[in-house]
């Protein structure tokens, strides 16, 4: 009975700080329409300046926790003025979300150059020892965790519903368009949404310190457990966020105290899954309804770049005699390497941009399915020794089945929700790859896999390696051209563009959305599985979230619903930091802010650049016969 | 596309209406929305529903699309029962709609719009597009061709590879009309297509609807502007707050009293 107490004290603990995050997911979600996903950032950020402050310059804690708290938000109220606030006049809700994933991941690579790798622990404010009530023992920090946080939602409640500001963020919130013509200034409002949320990260990071161990990548975790208990509580109330933050960190607590730590984060997905199932909209139901013609209406979606018919041949014709000489000129093994992994995570990304850039259907764990296929191909070839094309069709069967049943989730959400649950499913996946110990390795990971090979030949070195990929890709991509810019592809992108009237077309919504998400499953997997055979080996962080995260960055740096504009995306951010080894720690920080940078300034992405530059380039010597050549026949790959 | 004799001669032995309405009713809250209203599309011929604002046009659209459940009636298409089939289904057998906002799909150019239109009647596979087979690509050919003759018939083929959003509002409806007009409807619905149209625009939307007709598709047209619809509709339903106060020729309805009433005011109202 104590020992059941003493976890429910560190449940709340933890279960306060999600609240608090999740308060904050709610306050930007209501006064904006979309989700930050950077606050956990933020809340590591606080508490490593702490730190930095008080450890190692020795400053007294009065004085470096509110300065840490200053400093967080002045990093945030800038960071929201130059993206968040302009990001919401431009882009798709869905497309705001993955700009914050991206503000998240920058911040995340900004913390690795700063801070390093390693973990940091805060000492605890008041002392060591704790409060005794009986048998039960109250460690000090908890007393300072809840009554801050307490203090928050207090003040937040006081803003909110005592004062003109308050009233400002709640016109905002009902109606924003009405609220603008009432002369409120909704840009403000929303910057001021986005700085109190990163001042209740920032507090509530700075407070949590000294009871977790600090490490750059602490942030995803903040982040994503606010974000699943705000889901679970119901992102439209205050106190549905607080509920959803207590229940969630009792409940994984509990988990890891009874059960067992490696699946804690897996019972927490499974009870978001559920909620998602049985009861979209949370546990606590809003007060008031969001009206959804007001903001969620489509922003002009983006017109995909596109290369005129007269060029695409050629060009696509040089693209490859170029691929295939590579690896006689470049003899460099780490280069070489480099290029297969970009070919392979090319793959995946082809499979995304059908599921992301044609259909409109946000994807954050695109990444579980590589683990999927990887670890049973993987498995499958060194206990059974299973040949190499076998187990790549036993790692993608096991996968479409994984996908038909998240599936019965997935298709009934849209926006928000659905990249909860994709998000969701990616770190089922982590836990389990962390947790079954005897099928993937678990944190070690899964070693010996041997290489590829077909009919008794092996495809042990890279160059080798990078010919079957390089054959697979131009397969994939003819394939997916080929129905990209036939009837499928219309369909999707009308889909995408608008559900109801692509419907009254007599366009299958469900169907079509299923066929975009297994084929990117498939491709997905198949990558994964190319992946662990080139390796030999497969740890969960290879295909862990992080990786999800990043192929969505290299998705959009690369171009959206080009097909081939995730090559562009995934040799950048892989070659870059091979062929610049010092360059190697700023990866992180470059995929975010690339990914940032992208949607604000490069819509289009690379490709688009790289397609403008060709037309420019040709059309300039011959410019007639471009011109009529482009009026006759501008129908592009 | 039948010709108009063959639509005739099916006619005779075929079922009188496209579309028949029978005594669809649906309340929001306490207020009855619709109430009672019965009316039917007959072959090759052009129905127009008019009513002043907020009388339930666009709600009696949704019943019989099944965007908004019904509580009471029933809808019936060439014979069937309409009753608890999806908009796909509904849009599959042939019935057609457009909506009151332009909705071209942003993203895509006018013919890519117009194209998706000939989704209904397409059979490729995924599997046949995939492998660029020549029976996939020779119907994307059929399908294109199409959709430029189309582009053609509303003096938009200048614009075909314009994104479909940069095209003035004009060109857009006229562009969502000859989209739903790609999958070749047995019944194609149109909420009001002349809203936001200019005087000329309207004039070339007359002239587009009696091309519909003279291909033998029914028109269903829920319209405000009055010259539009005495110039083009051959039987007219007038509905205001919900119920149905006359139907006829324009002619009858032009000169029903209960008719001048409804839009003309009744004593006594609107001078307080």
């Amino acid at each position: 009975m104590i020992e059941l107490l003493q976890i429910c004290i560190g449940g709340l603990v933890v279960g306060s700080i999600y609240a608090a995050i999740a308060l904050g997911f709610s306050l930007v979600y209501r006064v904006t329409g979309a989700v930050n996903l950077s606050q956990g950032g933020f809340a590591i950020i606080a508490a490593m300046i702490g730190y930095t402050l008080s450890v190692s310059s020795g400053l007294p804690l009065w004085l470096a926790i509110p300065c840490a708290v200053a400093a967080t938000v002045i990093i945030g109220v800038a960071l929201g003025t130059f993206t968040f606030v302009p990001a919401l006049e431009r882009l798709s809700n869905a497309n705001v979300l993955m700009l914050t994933a991206g503000l998240l991941t920058a911040i995340e690579g900004l913390s690795l150059v700063l801070w390093g790798s390693q973990p940091y622990a805060m000492p605890p404010f008041s002392g060591e020892t704790p409060l005794v009530f009986g048998a039960i023992r109250l460690p000090t920090q908890a007393v300072w965790v809840f009554g801050s946080v307490a203090l928050c939602v207090a003040a937040l409640w006081y803003l909110i519903a005592k004062t003109r500001l308050g009233k400002g963020l709640r016109a905002c919130a009902e109606n924003p368009a009405a609220a603008s013509l009432m002369g409120i200034s909704v840009a403000r409002m929303t910057l001021l949404s986005f700085a109190l949320a990163t001042l209740i990260a920032a507090i509530s990071g700075v407070m949590v310190a000294p009871t977790t161990s600090l490490q750059f990548d602490t942030g995803r975790l903040f982040t994503i457990s606010g974000f699943v208990a705000a889901a679970i509580g119901g992102i439209m109330s205050f106190p549905g966020a607080i509920i959803g933050g207590l229940f969630l960190g009792l409940a994984t607590q509990l988990a890891t105290a009874y059960i067992s730590s490696l699946f804690s984060n897996a019972i927490a997905l499974i009870i978001l899954l559920a909620v998602l199932i049985f009861r979209p909209s949370g546990l606590v139901q809003g007060s008031v309804a969001r009206r959804q013609d007001t903001r969620d209406e489509v922003k002009a979606v983006g017109h995909a770049a596109s290369l005129p018919a007269s060029l695409a041949l050629p060009l696509a014709a040089l693209a490859l005699a170029i691929a295939i000489l590579v690896p006689f000129v470049v003899t460099d093994n780490g280069i070489l390497s480099g290029l297969v992994i970009a070919l392979i995570l090319f793959m995946a990304l082809m499979g995304l941009d059908v599921l992301m850039g044609y259909a409109g259907q946000v994807s954050l764990g695109q990444a579980g399915f590589m683990a999927i296929g990887g670890y049973t191909s993987g498995y499958l070839a060194i206990n059974y020794s299973l040949p190499s094309l076998l187990s790549i069709f036993a790692g993608i069967g096991m996968s479409l089945a994984c996908a038909l049943i998240l599936s019965v989730v997935t298709l009934r959400l849209r926006g928000l929700y659905l990249a909860l649950a994709t998000l969701a499913f990616g770190l089922l996946v982590d836990s389990c790859a962390v947790g079954f110990l005897d099928i993937t390795g678990g944190p070690s990971g899964l070693v010996g896999i041997p290489s590829f090979s077909v009919a008794g030949f092996e495809f042990a070195t890279p160059r080798a390696m990078y010919f079957v990929v390089l054959a697979l890709d131009v397969i994939i991509l003819a394939g997916l051209a080929g129905a990209m810019r036939s009837g499928f592809g219309r369909a999707l992108k009308a889909i995408r563009s608008d559900q109801m009237a692509a419907a009254a077309l007599g366009i299958n919504i469900i169907r079509y959305k299923l066929a975009a998400f297994l084929i990117s499953v498939t491709l997905a997997s198949l990558a994964g599985s190319m992946y662990a055979f080139f390796f030999n080996f497969l740890s969960p962080e290879m295909v862990g979230t992080a990786r999800s995260l990043e192929l969505v960055a290299m998705l959009i740096v690369g171009g959206e619903s080009t097909l081939f504009g995730g090559l562009l995306g995934a040799l950048l951010l892989t070659l870059l930091p091979t062929v610049f080894q010092p360059l190697a720690i700023y990866k992180t920080f470059a995929a975010g802010a690339l990914l940032v940078a992208s949607f604000l300034y490069l819509p289009q992405g690379l490709y688009g650049a790289v397609v403008q530059a060709t037309i420019r380039l040709v059309r300039s010597p011959r410019e007639t016969i471009a011109k009529n050549s482009s009026e006759t026949s501008a129908r592009a790959l | 596309m039948m010709t108009m004799t063959d639509a005739r001669a099916k006619n005779s032995t075929g079922p009188v209406s496209v579309l028949g309405v029978r005594d669809l009713a649906k309340s929001f809250g306490g207020l009855k929305a619709i109430n009672d209203v019965s009316f039917d599309v007959a072959p090759h011929s052009i129905t127009a529903m008019i009513g002043p604002n907020g009388a339930g046009k666009t709600t009696v659209f949704n019943l019989i699309t099944n965007i908004l459940a019904k509580d009471a009636g029933q809808v019936s298409f060439l014979g069937r029962d309409l009753a608890g089939m999806s908009a796909v289904t509904i849009a599959r057998l042939g019935l057609i709609r457009t909506f009151q906002a332009a909705r071209v799909f942003p993203g895509m150019t006018a013919i890519e719009n117009v194209m998706v239109g000939g989704h209904r009647l397409a059979s490729h596979s995924l599997a046949s597009q995939t492998l660029w087979l020549s029976a996939a690509r020779e119907e994307e050919r059929r399908i294109l061709c199409r959709a430029e003759e189309m582009l053609e018939l509303v003096g938009l083929a200048a614009f075909r590879d314009t994104h479909a959003t940069e095209l003035p509002m004009g060109a857009q409806k006229l562009l969502e009309v000859v989209r739903a007009l790609m999958a070749q409807p047995k019944l194609l619905c149109l909420d009001e297509p002349a809203a936001g149209l200019n005087d000329t625009e309207t004039g070339e939307l007359a002239n587009l609807l009696r091309a519909i007709r003279s291909l033998g598709v029914p028109v269903l047209l829920v319209e405000h502007n009055m010259s539009l619809v005495m110039n083009v509709a051959d039987h007219v339903v007038v509905i205001d707050s919900g119920v149905i106060i006359a139907q006829g020729t324009p002619a009858e309805i032009q000169k029903n009293a209960r008719v001048i009433e409804a839009y003309l005011g009744r004593e006594g109202h609107g001078t307080s």
